[in-house]
């Protein structure tokens, strides 16, 4: 039998609780090390290392290098691993500023400057965006990655009619309004960014009527290249299908909740690396 | 299964210090124990939150409306509890109330992440502890004995998901759900998909009691070789539900004092500080709270104390013999754990209850304009009482404030476990059963470390 182990490091361990749902790995895997649900001191040698979490404070990182030694495959698991995630929001110079005040604690582990990627300490063998991951993803990962079907963006599995004469005037934003079944959102006014969002997890929230915020970060087409990029197509989309001036897109692209996703690829450890292979992308 | 004896200390010199740290396992979060003892007497003992999640920060500039989106990743565990608490903060702010199917839709959903955290922690964090291994996924492989174990680990993943499908009917996804937006609900649930979940609960409500009833008698076993529930002195209890039928949706606050009887304070989210101390604590990225210098205790102890009565079959007969065999309030540490089940049954009983009624036709949001203000929200988490609270300048959240029900078990977990180390540390030598001892006590209060680490 396979062995699995799960480190979770700086996050919140809905990745986690999203394996739990995806149990039919009991059959096949051995979980060897997964501090949520099983008591163990270190990760042991196994064959596929899953990584939630950023890495914030020097205990992350020392857990981080030294688990990785014991695992054939390292694979990262949700936004935070992929890119440090949703701690890197809010006012720069006042998380500067908490850094500093929290830096020299005593007896607590030692905060980074910022919430890491795992790669920029670690190479990584597949990435699995996701905020979190579906079940279904997980089994993917732990059973055969390539054989995973899935279409290209989430637009395409939300099953929403797109309707060509329909064209909102303005933005209602993400929540504002009632929503119309069956409908694009888009059609209907709302930020939705699932028509350029990697597919594969079937569309959750548009059908619940919640715009896609793009957790899953982009599809292929653009995972290699600049956020900018992916930014201006989105612009496009919104440019095309509705009738809201410019600065009102614009703006409402700029958000904390799309910011969280977004640039979860391209501008992920400075600008200073190559960018991910999407080949090496779930 | 007789104490082992861990170590005799070396000879004891003039002031011999020592320090045992326990990292801990099958809790949410990153946290240890960490007990001082000096010539065999306990100094201290401190549990350490050693990761920080820092939210009040990252929050700050962010538009007030996408609140309900970003704060649920907090925490994955408690992500649906954050998200309801962030609506209602909001409209509060905004002075609107949702209409009524909107409501019940949210009770659902907190009724949803009750299950999905109760069988969590009974089934996967805490039934290991009783049955001496290291995770419930190992629970076939050893030779234990026979039906009330078989399948275990797959009968607890069922009735856990009957959880996550709940969330995920009423709130989209069941991690970070979507479905609560201010003013109401995306939308009803069709009576077809509410038949659906009636019928997956009608079969979980049945593994969920046999698996509870297991627990119940290992929990029984456990006691009677420990000699002791746990035993600790009375403390203050916190909780935002009570009476009968318990709406996690959360009102008011509500405090029972040391002495037990009736409620000794009411009061809505926005008076919290009236009531409660929240002090920092320099060894640990979580604060800490107190009432009037007294010990705190919030989660499912809570409730069952303050609970007269759930007003549903399964779950009232259980809770009727808890405050039958421990009385009312209980006070043991290990009745936490027992609690939990009880709170584990209601939750699948009242979410039947709820979805044999209508839940579309009816209007589930109601239209609103945003303004700046403050506001308050509070709903019975599985953990306690969880308050969000914004004040919104310019359309901003200027200042966003987490009142975490973890935070207000941290002195009580500290004294539980003070008294589970004097039992097992004696000036020539510390039991090795302090080791198990640290993992039930921290446990039993099911702490969340992601949660109790925002400032």
């Amino acid at each position: 039998m396979k062995r699995f182990a799960v480190l979770q490091l700086s996050g919140c361990a809905g990745c986690e609780v999203a394996l739990l749902n995806a149990e039919a790995w009991v059959a096949q895997y051995k979980l060897v090390y997964m501090p949520l649900v099983v008591s163990a001191e270190d990760v042991p040698e196994v064959d596929v290392l899953l990584i939630s979490g950023g890495v914030r404070t020097d205990e992350d990182l020392y857990k981080l290098r030294r688990a990785v030694k014991n695992a054939q495959q390292v694979v990262a698991v949700g936004t935070c691993a992929i890119s440090g995630g949703v701690a890197n929001l809010g006012d720069r110079d006042e998380v500067r500023a908490l850094f500093l005040a929290e830096r020299d604690r005593p007896h607590v582990p030692r905060l980074l400057s910022k919430s890491h990627p795992v790669d920029a300490f670690v190479a990584v063998d597949l990435y699995v965006p996701g905020c979190p991951p579906t079940a279904e993803l997980f089994m993917a990962v732990l059973t055969n990655p390539r054989d995973f079907q899935a279409s290209k963006v989430v637009c395409q599995e939300c099953g929403r009619q797109k309707l060509k004469d329909v064209k909102p005037a303005h933005l209602l934003g993400f929540q504002q309004g009632e929503v119309l079944p069956d409908v694009c959102l888009i059609n209907q006014g709302y930020l939705c960014v699932g028509s350029s969002t990697r597919g594969g997890c079937r569309a959750p929230c548009p059908r619940a009527g919640h715009p896609c915020v793009g957790c899953r970060g982009p599809s292929d087409v653009f995972i290699e290249k600049e956020s900018d990029v992916w930014f201006k197509s989105i612009k496009r989309v919104f440019a095309s299908m509705t009738d809201a001036p410019e600065s009102e897109i614009e703006q409402g692209l700029r958000s904390p909740q799309l910011a969280m996703f977004l640039f979860q690829f391209s501008d992920y450890a400075g600008g200073d690396r190559l960018p991910r292979p999407k080949e090496k992308v779930l | 299964m007789p104490a082992a004896t861990a170590f005799r200390g070396p000879k004891r010199k003039c002031c011999e210090m020592m320090t045992l740290t326990f990292p801990l396992s099958r809790i949410e979060g990153h946290a240890r124990v960490v007990v001082d003892v000096r010539d065999g007497i306990v100094q201290s003992a401190k549990f350490q939150a050693t990761e920080f999640r820092g939210f009040e920060y990252l929050v700050k500039g962010a538009p007030a409306g996408q609140m309900p989106v970003i704060v649920p990743r907090i925490c994955g565990v408690c992500s649906t509890a954050h998200h309801v608490a962030s609506v209602k903060a909001l409209e509060d702010a905004y002075g609107i109330t949702p209409p009524p199917l909107a409501l019940t839709i949210r009770e659902l959903l907190m009724l949803g992440q009750l299950l999905q955290n109760q069988a969590t922690s009974l089934f996967i964090f805490t039934m290991p502890d009783r049955l001496g291994v290291d995770s419930i996924f190992d629970v076939n492989e050893t030779e234990l004995d026979g039906d009330a174990l078989a399948g275990m680990a797959a009968r607890a993943l069922q009735v856990r998901q009957a959880g996550t499908h709940l969330i995920t009917l009423a709130g989209g996804q069941f991690i970070h759900p979507v479905k609560a937006v201010v003013g109401g609900v995306t939308g009803g649930i069709s009576a077809e998909a509410a038949a659906a979940m009636r019928s997956e609960l009608a079969d979980a409500l049945l593994v969920a009691c046999a698996l509870f009833d297991a627990y119940w008698g290992y929990s029984l076993a456990l006691s009677a070789r420990l000699g002791t529930w746990g035993d600790d002195a009375p403390a203050c209890y916190l909780t935002a539900v009570s009476g009968t039928r318990p709406n996690y949706y959360g009102d008011f606050l509500r405090l029972m004092g040391c002495e037990g009887g009736d409620v000794c304070a009411q009061f809505p989210a926005c008076e919290y500080r009236v009531f409660l101390t929240v002090e920092e604590a320099e060894y640990s990225y979580a604060a800490q709270t107190s009432f009037q210098g007294h010990v705190l205790r919030a989660n499912s102890l809570a409730r069952a104390n303050l609970v007269d009565s759930l007003g549903t079959p399964c779950a009232n007969e259980y809770l009727q013999r808890f405050h039958r065999e421990f009385g009312q309030p209980a006070h043991a540490i290990l009745l936490y754990d027992l609690a939990r089940g009880i709170e584990l049954v209601y939750a699948i009983e009242r979410a039947m209850e709820i979805l044999a009624g209508p839940l579309e036709g009816a209007e589930t949001r109601i239209p609103y304009t945003p303004r700046d203000g403050e506001g308050y929200g509070l709903v019975e988490a599985p953990r306690g009482p969880l308050i969000h609270h914004y004040r919104i300048e310019n359309s901003l959240i200027a200042q966003a404030e987490f009142v975490i029900p973890t935070v207000h078990n941290v002195l009580a977990i500290e004294r539980a476990l003070r008294v589970a180390a004097e039992r097992y540390i004696t000036p020539d030598r510390a039991n090795l059963e302090l080791e198990r001892a640290v993992g039930r006590v921290v446990r039993a209060f099911d702490p969340c470390i992601a949660c109790a680490t925002q400032h």
